[in-house]
């Protein structure tokens, strides 16, 4: 509503005001709650075990970062989680990428039926396949590896990978390609040649989301790995303790550690991720 | 962001396509996956000569890792160990290997239990029984409690090797004598806490959790009630008078304001520092604390703080909740003979010892807890060695323990709140426990 | 796509459509996708499926039971009330995002400085991993030092412990939910406004309609359709709830997702009813998107 009434005279300078003051509490209660997280991790544990709590970090402490970057468990989960959101992320954009392009482009008689089993992955409630699955990777034998994760990831990714991409290369002009077919490409080749270059902005979002997806990936994670060597950040940092006792502090850092990463991507490429997540949902 | 675009295209157009490699696109990014998933299990070793152990975080002096690296030395050349930490959340490594048993036998040769534990995993036939190596002269050697909690029909299935039993905690610059029942307990903590202008009388473990059931248990068995009639068998008697009025004790801490109303979600993390920073007269916690507070870790200082057994009701006597962690060895290890070799390397007297005197841990060997070198060290140890030797008792230790503690934590937990009445708490767990009895049969 | 007066002859055509070289190829291309989807998802359900009707374990495949496990499961206090908060979580957050994400969209649907800096902040707790977030708010909610619970009580509001209540934690943990899915509301609801012609306002403006007669004759019927979208997705998500429940109360918030975790990954004993809850919220949620495809007319984009 403000976008019909806010415009000229004194009433808009108010307005403009109003607007503003309403921005400021919204970035605020977005971004307080990290902010208060990183205060919970630079001051000394002392401190942090305080009651009441201190509003301004009385104390400042590295403390808990020097422990956590000290921590081999913490190195190891970081590798982990960085080799199951990659991979996880290149197999979604490979399949994807390709499946993306049929339904975009090509003809074909179960579009429809394809499209609304791919989607109906998004509304899947993965806890409801935990223990059949857990079942049939023991047979595997690839329980506590990467890649009952890996796999597991990829399934629940892909509706998003492809959703994306469909939205993109539906996007791409078609005379390109009609072009490169009169001149006697195949559709792969057309695909490869034409739309893989065209698309690639797209790709590159589609990359961030599911890269995002499987790094904060938490149920399955937990579900089929035992153990340091294979589990990521989103397992073990809420493991974080001492023999008897939970390491808040410990817990805050690296969560400010695993967070940053995300916050850089995300104020770097925030346009480009707002027109990938609406992309699919205006259309509808 | 260039160098970004470029690496989208080259990862797309790399392979060369053709209609026939679609079909095989699929089985390649599974098996890419897990080519990718077997590398990463062999990080944890299984392979001949090597033997894994677990357990969960070490202690600040890293004694653990320093033991399996002087063990590593004597056998070098010959076979090796290497230390797979757990998490230090105990129901989360439990279930971590039960899984792991469960998806057939797991690649863990010798296992760092809660002295819960082994009877659970032998009754499924998952543990080695150590009966032909650990006769009873050797077991003679280690604490009793800890050691019944490790035998199942007619075999052993663990060594003792670090113990714990609950013990109250007191401030003994505030007060003269502990208090050796509930309800001079409960009133010192009132007109202690009050004179001396601290918050709180009192703080404990009352979270819907496994220590939750530790706390609640000591009540329950310091009025004379308890769950099992025999520890490891049954039957189910928890519904009596006795441990009415056990829970009504334990209700009485929040109802009557001696412990803050938040300690129905307070596991160690939260009740320790409250004592620790001097916000209550007593504490209810495992022997662990004692030093953490000589070593500085909080306000407090080690003269003020004493120890002392469980409170009773009148004409009963002091029960403390037996913890601490056994050795169990995995029965379908393929090197049986090394795992035993390092769990006797590992229970050892000296090793024992070192462990009790770095690590800050109550040894596992009755010979130990009157050793004055460890006396010395580690102060809990004479303080607390009578509470451990005649006041600590098993969890009730059947094969379905980890379904009947679901049941007791919600039920305490909810006891102690005042959402239930304890008559109806014990009434629902008579009935619960008895049909999960009833299915270990 | 071919219209529904030939689907008569079913089997030739099934057998045209493959002889077509690049419908071929178009198959060929959506297969490993598929393949891995229906392997990895829809037969694990027909397996789960199978397990509900029988008695077996985590570790051995039992016997034929009928529905023995949903009547144990229907019988479970943990599982009604798991039940409930779902429910009640999933209505109350998901109505609270709507309203606010709406409002939020409106308020930004212009051109103003700063956008890019309420773009990012909007992403932030999105990007955020639920189940650490989890923890954080966890010790934020904590009696002795958390900041929440401490402002809460020095101005009145709570005197009780957050933690130590179930109905407080469930209110704790939907507007945990709010905080970290509101703006991601916000962002697709303002994508859809932002589709919408102006001239269409300007128009209605011209006809003399007021700021309300607007909203509710234009903005909200040609927003519907990313309404409708915008409310599946976060209802289904809302309804599976499991990171946040655990992280921010173990086990003390109950949810259908950690009803079957429990189930089956921790308790030796409840695998049946466990594998039964499961079968429950994938019927159940089928059913929700079903209702909202079929009943309220939402539109997949699968329809060019």
């Amino acid at each position: 509503m403000a976008s019909a009434t806010a415009r000229g005279g004194s009433g808009g300078v108010l307005n403009l005001v109003l607007f503003y003051v309403f921005l400021v509490i919204f970035v605020l209660a977005s971004v307080l709650p990290l902010i208060w997280v990183f205060k919970m991790s630079i001051v000394t544990k002392s401190e942090l075990y305080a009651s009441p709590p201190t509003i301004v970090p009385n104390t400042l402490s590295t403390a808990e970062y020097a422990q956590i970057f000290s921590d081999s468990a913490f190195q190891k989960a970081l590798i982990n989680s960085t080799i199951i959101a990659s991979v996880t992320t290149v197999i979604c954009l490979l399949l994807g990428s390709i499946a993306a392009y049929s339904i975009a482009r090509l003809r074909f008689r179960f579009k429809a039926t394809v499209m609304t089993l791919i989607l109906a992955i998004s509304f899947f409630p993965a806890v409801a396949i935990i223990a059949p699955l857990f079942i049939q990777y023991s047979q595997l034998g690839i329980i506590n590896t990467y890649a009952s994760v890996i796999i597991t990831d990829t399934v629940f990714a892909l509706p998003l990978t492809i959703w994306l991409l469909v939205a993109f290369f539906r996007e791409l002009p078609r005379d390109l390609e009609d072009a490169a077919k009169v001149d006697g490409a195949t559709t792969i080749q057309a695909f490869r040649k034409v739309i893989v270059p065209l698309a690639a902005p797209g790709v590159f979002t589609t990359a961030i989301l599911t890269f995002i997806y499987a790094w904060n990936e938490f149920l399955f994670a937990n579900t089929f790995l035992f153990d340091q060597s294979t589990q990521p950040v989103t397992v073990v940092i809420p493991n974080f303790a001492t023999i008897y006792t939970v390491d808040y502090g410990a817990q805050a850092a690296a969560a400010v550690v695993v967070t940053v990463p995300l916050v850089i991507l995300v104020l770097i490429f925030q346009r480009r991720i707002v027109s990938g997540l609406t992309a699919g949902a205006v259309k509808g | 962001m260039t160098p970004n675009k470029r690496e989208g295209i080259e990862m797309t157009t790399r392979r060369k396509i053709n209609r026939r490699d679609f079909l095989k696109l699929g089985g390649a990014g599974l098996a890419g996956a897990a080519l990718l998933g077997a590398s990463g299990c062999g990080g944890g070793g299984g392979g001949s000569g090597n033997l894994i152990f677990s357990m969960g975080p070490d202690d600040p002096n890293k004694t653990i890792t320093k033991l399996i690296d002087k063990f590593n030395k004597q056998n070098k050349g010959e076979f090796q160990v290497t230390y797979r930490e757990m998490p230090a959340d105990t129901g989360q490594y439990f279930d971590k290997l039960r899984t792991e048993f469960q998806a057939g036998g797991g690649d863990i040769d010798v296992i760092g239990a809660d002295v819960i534990w082994p009877i659970q995993f032998a009754a499924q036939g998952w543990l080695q029984d150590l009966s032909d190596n650990f006769p009873e002269s050797e077991q003679q050697k280690f604490l009793q409690a800890p050691l019944e909690a490790s035998i199942y029909e007619d075999g052993i299935f663990a060594v003792p090797w670090f113990t714990d039993a609950g013990l109250l905690y007191y401030r003994q610059d505030l007060l003269d004598t502990p208090p050796k029942t509930w309800e001079e307990f409960k009133e010192m903590a009132l007109t202690v806490s009050q004179e001396a202008g601290i918050p709180n009388g009192f703080a404990f473990q009352g979270s819907n959790y496994e220590g939750g059931v530790c706390n609640a248990l000591e009540y329950i068995r310091t009025h004379g009630g308890d769950v099992l009639e025999n520890v490891t068998s049954g039957p189910v008697i928890i519904d009596s008078p006795e441990s009415v009025a056990g829970l009504e004790t334990y209700r009485s801490m929040v109802a009557d304001g001696v412990a803050p109303e938040a300690v129905v979600n307070y596991t160690e993390t939260e009740s320790e520092p409250v004592f620790g920073d001097g916000e209550s007269v007593f504490l209810r916690t495992w022997p662990g604390m004692y030093g953490d507070i000589q070593g500085g870790a909080y306000k407090l200082k080690g003269e003020q703080v004493g120890v002392a057994p469980i409170p009773v009701a009148p004409g009963n006597e002091s029960f403390s909740t037996l913890g601490g962690w056994n050795m169990a060895i995995n029965a379908a290890t393929d090197m049986p003979d090394e795992a035993w070799e390092f769990v006797q390397f590992m229970t050892n007297e000296e090793n024992l010892k070192y462990r009790a005197i770095e690590g800050g841990y109550i040894p596992g060997r009755s010979s130990l807890l009157n050793d004055p070198e460890v006396d010395e060290a580690n102060p809990i140890v004479g303080l607390a060695k009578e509470i451990l030797l005649d006041n600590a008792t098993s969890r009730p230790v059947t094969q379905f323990y980890g379904d009947m503690s679901l049941e007791m934590a919600e039920q305490f937990n909810a006891a102690l709140k005042g959402d239930v009445s304890p008559q109806q708490a014990v009434k629902t767990l008579q009935e619960s426990l008895s049909s999960i009895m009833e299915q270990a049969e | 796509m071919t219209t529904a007066s030939n689907e008569k002859k079913g089997r030739s055509r099934i057998w045209e459509e493959f002889a077509d070289p690049e419908r071929r190829t178009a198959y060929y291309m959506v297969l490993p996708s598929l393949l891995i989807i229906v392997i990895v998802a829809f037969f694990p359900i027909l397996y789960g499926i199978v397990l509900s009707l029988t008695d077996s374990t985590a570790a051995a495949f039992g016997s034929f039971v009928g529905f023995e496990n949903y009547v144990e499961m229907f019988q479970d206090p943990a599982f009604l009330e798991g039940l409930s908060n779902t429910v009640i979580f999933t209505v109350v957050s998901v109505t609270l995002e709507f309203i606010l994400g709406l409002t939020i969209a409106l308020a930004i649907n212009r051109a103003f400085r700063g956008r890019g800096l309420v773009r990012a902040a909007i992403l932030v707790p999105w990007a955020f991993p639920t189940v650490i977030s989890a923890v954080m708010w966890r010790l934020m909610f904590q009696d002795r030092i958390g900041i929440i619970q401490y402002v809460a009580s020095t101005i009145g509001i709570i005197s009780e412990p957050i933690l130590a209540d179930r109905t407080l934690l469930l209110i704790a943990a939907i507007l945990v939910d709010v905080w970290k899915t509101t703006p991601f509301m916000a962002l697709l609801l303002l994508a859809g406004l932002q589709v919408i012609p102006n001239d269409v306002y300007e128009a209605a403006r011209v006809d003399g309609a007021n700021v309300y007669q607007r909203f509710f004759q234009i903005t909200l019927p040609l927003l519907k359709g990313a309404i409708l979208v915008a409310v599946l997705f976060r209802t289904l998500d809302s309804y599976r709830v499991y990171d946040l429940f655990y992280g921010m109360a173990q086990r003390e918030l109950e949810s259908l997702s950690t009803y079957v975790y429990e189930g089956v990954r921790i308790s030796q004993l409840q695998f049946g009813p466990g594998n039964a809850a499961a079968v429950f919220i994938f019927v159940t949620s089928f059913l929700l998107a079903l209702f909202f495809i079929t009943v309220l007319g939402m539109r997949t984009s699968a329809e060019e």
